[in-house]
């Protein structure tokens, strides 16, 4: 099964995480809680691996962990860090 | 192509247009997208979308309004995967009312 | 080992098209918490709960079973005349513990103070 229609300037979201390995990222939870970290992998259920990762509670940092894998089912969106 | 033609999903009504064809429609436009939870939206270029309406945003603003004040805070975020889980509706056009 | 395109969840099609594109340069997230058998983790679940113990398996919902487990429960108050945040914790020691993988929101292979 095809991710979409693809027009020749769409990136579907299978694209997109293709394109994120490895670079600084910003995992929000449904939760409201922040990471930021180094994106390590990731699977089809929006599972994530990441290193350096910081745990940031209403923009306060509050946690910091060398890897960390999150679940799928609570990431609420998944950004590239400016 | 995953989705279904107009023929094969309503082959009596030629103006039909299946949900999954106007998100299609919005690849490239902004859109304005409400979740699930009510008090949560974003806007942005929606660059792509899949089987499960996950949605690649570009130059997104996340809107965030807080239940008990009221008030609402924004996030601009530069390229986004967004969980099509908790997605409510997609609007197309990108601007709110 | 849970590999992503097991069916019977709603993500699996994406799961597929992850597989094929890198087969030979994925290394999955799952293998992050293979990685940690026999070693003690950090687990964060919903509802602000922690734990602490010795990872003695998982499948691929990540339920766990873990060993010698130290379980902190917070609880937050709002005092009804300062309105001042009240931060309760609870600690307890559990000797062993099967948990449900969906209440895990993330789980750290070395186990960290905070």
């Amino acid at each position: 099964m095809e991710a979409s229609t693809t027009t020749s300037a769409s990136k579907t979201p299978a694209d997109f995480l293709k394109s994120i390995r490895g670079k600084r990222v910003v995992v929000k939870l449904n939760s409201g809680v922040d990471y930021r970290g180094i994106l390590a992998c990731l699977d089809g259920y929006m599972n994530i691996a990441m290193e350096h990762t910081e745990e940031y509670v209403n923009g306060q940092l509050k946690n910091k962990y060398g890897d960390a894998f999150i679940r799928g089912n609570n990431v609420l969106y998944i950004s590239l860090a400016k | 192509m995953a989705l279904p033609t107009k023929q094969s999903a309503a082959p009596n009504n030629p103006s039909l247009l299946l949900p999954s064809e106007l998100v299609d429609k919005c690849v490239n436009e902004k859109v304005w997208i409400i979740m699930k939870n009510g008090h949560k939206e974003f806007t942005g270029t929606l660059k792509g979308f899949d089987v499960y309406v996950n949605c690649v945003l570009e130059d997104a603003i996340e809107y965030d309004r807080d239940q008990e004040s009221g008030k609402e805070t924004t996030k601009n975020l530069e390229s986004i995967l967004l969980n099509g889980n908790n997605i409510c509706m997609i609007v197309p056009g990108g601007e709110r009312s | 080992m849970a590999s992503a395109s097991d069916g019977g969840e709603d993500q699996a099609t994406l799961a597929n098209q992850q597989t094929n594109i890198d087969e030979s340069t994925v290394k999955e997230p799952l293998d992050l918490v293979r990685l940690s058998l026999d070693e003690r983790v950090y687990v964060k679940l919903r509802n602000d709960r922690e734990l602490r113990g010795k990872l003695h398996s998982y499948d691929q919902h990540l339920n766990m079973l873990l060993g010698e487990v130290e379980e902190i429960t917070t609880i937050r108050e709002v005092d009804e005349e300062t309105y001042e945040e009240i931060i309760k914790s609870n600690k307890r020691s559990v000797p062993y513990l099967f948990v449900r993988g969906d209440a895990v929101t993330l789980i750290s292979p070395h186990e960290i103070r905070s």
